[in-house]
């Protein structure tokens, strides 16, 4: 609304705002990249989890928490599932934390509703896997990816600090550049955890950078802080030297450290276009951790039981002479 | 292999992991027999992977839009684990493209670095930032406390030790210096008797043999008369006192008038004669009265 308003008075290009020369930008509009996020939560989510929420909605201004009460959450009757005018209004309004993990469906929904057209999903499970959904909500690609080593901002090492929801400078590592499903992360992530310019509770000034490194076949993700020291301008012939400054950077946080599961050809669903075949799942992890301590005890039982049988086994015939006979 | 793939629509197998069925009898005989090769299948379809990218990937957009920034190189980690060596790449990495951004933001003319006096709702509360800065400040300070309790405990030791080797030294100094003195004294002593002109000297510098007898003869040992030979200021009177009541005191009816006491001229003390007292100086009004007595002094008379 407020776009179309703008264009029907007639635009009076701003200080400060970059016109393409060539007219690209058909609309004419500030904001030409449009991008609003919903930010959701599952039930179960633990405290840790909760935090990482709330800091990835201070550092995105272009985004918007689904509002999630802890013991208030109602389950979707299945009855009313197949009908997708009536759940969103019943969810928004009740103000639920979603519990339908598997009818993920609904968010598109959700998503339409709140005027956004990125998601990002916390999903939890079992308390304490966290799976975090990324998607592009009417239609666009999907991924599901497993969050680990979970580092929020409140943690005291990390002594940074900036703007709330000043847009930041997204910073790649080459790799994104090499695979075909690297170069859709990135712009997934580009899109999902860029600021767009004029976004309404965006600051004006750029002082963080967010970092995402591919190690270890995973994404890595760091923030930091951009300090810059003018340093002492050199006198001398020179009038026209620069302050050179000294760009340093101190970590805000949080950081996290993402493993991709699945790309979906949808939004929260469709074909499996990418998996990854290096992805073990936590429950397997956790079972397999369990059976090399269950084997052990299973060797010893074994072996008793074969000592048991040996015994048996090894019985020797009385002997003529035996006290026993002789005495009878 | 890939050629039986073409029967399915579109996904790409990945070659690594065959299906079974496809296996030869050829390749399983080997001494494994029974093992059973891994099933696994994974999905990586790259045409289509291609497509929805570029179906919804942001077109034509000026860079101050997304700002986004890919490093030059790409990231090589030997070690993972290593946290020092994984945390100063992405440190690297965040730099440089930390100054890239600068320099492409000053070009589309958006102003980049916060001023000073810009205040507004930070991400962190005030009150976070002053437990980090306090936690700052508190780790410093038990650094400094360690380190100074460790130089502590160093400069104790190291104190004891030098306070143990300067009493001794200092006791030994003691020792020494009374034994030199002894020995100038009898030195002295035993100078007078022969030659009489060396009290010009101080104490004698040189130890030699006069060390060793000296230490063996303490505080005993008698001069030429008899008399306790330690008789310097502070044992006068102990040499007096001795002399006079020690081993049994003196005995009354002793030979007096010897030719040893004739011979000792311990009494003798030149320096006396030297001059340098008022009372002997050759003008002062005593010496002369006691000129006049002894001049006018003759047998039998009184003046």
């Amino acid at each position: 609304m407020a776009t179309i308003f703008k264009a029907a008075k007639g635009r009076k290009p701003t200080a400060g705002h970059d016109q393409d020369a060539n007219g690209d930008v058909e609309m004419k509009d500030k904001r030409i990249n449009k991008q609003r996020v919903l930010m959701l939560s599952s039930r179960g989510i633990n405290f840790r989890q909760r935090h990482l929420m709330t800091d990835l909605e201070a550092l995105l201004p272009h985004s918007k928490k689904g509002i999630s009460k802890r013991h208030n959450s109602i389950a979707l009757p299945h009855s009313i599932h197949n009908d997708s005018l009536v759940t969103p209004l019943l969810i928004a309004s009740s103000d639920a934390k979603l519990d339908a993990k598997s009818k993920l469906g609904v968010l598109n929904e959700l998503a339409d509703l709140n005027n956004c057209n990125n998601c990002i999903f916390f999903e939890v499970r079992k308390r304490q896997d966290l799976y975090m959904w990324l998607a592009k909500t009417p239609n666009g690609p999907s991924v599901k990816l497993h969050v680990q080593n979970i580092h929020t901002m409140d943690e005291l090492k990390m002594t940074g600090n900036c703007l709330k929801g000043s847009r930041h400078i997204l910073s790649f590592d080459q790799t994104f550049d090499t695979a075909p499903h690297w170069t859709l992360m990135k712009e997934l992530f580009t899109q999902v955890f860029g600021v767009p310019r004029g976004s309404r509770r965006s600051k004006p000034f750029i002082d963080h950078v967010l970092t995402f490194s591919i190690a270890d076949n995973r994404i890595w993700f760091r923030n930091y802080q951009v300090i810059e020291k003018e340093l002492v301008k050199t006198a001398g012939a020179a009038g026209k030297d620069k302050d050179r400054e000294e760009t340093a950077l101190v970590e805000i946080g949080p950081r996290f450290v993402m493993n991709v599961i699945r790309i979906f050809d949808g939004s929260f669903g469709g074909a499996t276009v990418f998996e990854n075949p290096e992805f073990v799942s936590p429950n397997m992890v956790r079972a397999a951790h369990r059976r090399d301590k269950a084997v052990k005890y299973q060797a010893r039982n074994a072996a008793i039981a074969g000592r048991k049988m040996k015994l048996e086994e090894s019985v020797i015939e009385e002997d003529e002479l035996s006290t026993r006979k002789v005495f009878a | 292999m890939l050629d039986d793939d073409e029967a399915f629509s579109e996904e790409e197998v990945q070659e690594e992991d065959v299906a079974l069925e496809d296996l030869d009898e050829s390749d399983i005989e080997g001494e494994d027999e029974d093992l059973v090769t891994e099933q696994r299948i994974t999905v990586n379809n790259q045409p289509a992977l291609i497509r929805i990218y570029n179906d919804f990937k942001l077109k034509s957009l000026p860079w101050i839009e997304t700002m986004t920034v890919t490093s030059a190189e790409p990231l090589v980690l030997k070690d993972v684990h290593n946290d020092l060596e994984r945390e100063l790449a992405f440190y690297q990495q965040a730099l440089s493209a930390a100054k890239e951004g600068r320099e492409k933001t000053k070009a589309a003319g958006v102003q980049f670095s916060r001023p000073d006096d810009y205040f507004a709702e930070m991400v962190k509360s005030d009150e976070h930032m002053e437990k980090v800065r306090q936690r700052l400040l508190d780790e410093t300070a038990s650094i400094k406390a360690a380190e100074e309790a460790r130089r502590q405990r160093d400069l104790k030791k190291f104190g004891k030790k030098v306070q143990v080797e300067k009493l001794q030294a200092r006791q030994k100094q003691k020792a020494d210096e009374l034994e030199k003195i002894k020995l100038m004294k009898r030195k002295r002593k035993g100078a007078d008797d022969m030659t009489g002109g060396e009290d010009e000297f101080d104490i004698s510098l040189d130890d030699g043999d006069d060390s060793k007898r000296g230490s063996k003869r303490a505080k005993g040992g008698k001069d030429a008369k008899g008399n306790a030979s330690y008789r310097d200021g502070k044992n006068f009177n102990r040499a007096r006192k001795d002399s006079k009541y020690g081993f049994g005191g003196k005995k009354r009816f002793a030979k007096s008038n010897t030719a040893e006491s004739a011979a000792d001229i311990s009494d003798f003390n030149p320096r006396k004669n030297k001059g340098g007292f008022n009372k002997w100086s050759e003008n002062s009004q005593s010496s002369q009265r006691e000129k006049q007595a002894r001049q006018s002094e003759t047998p039998g008379i009184k003046g």
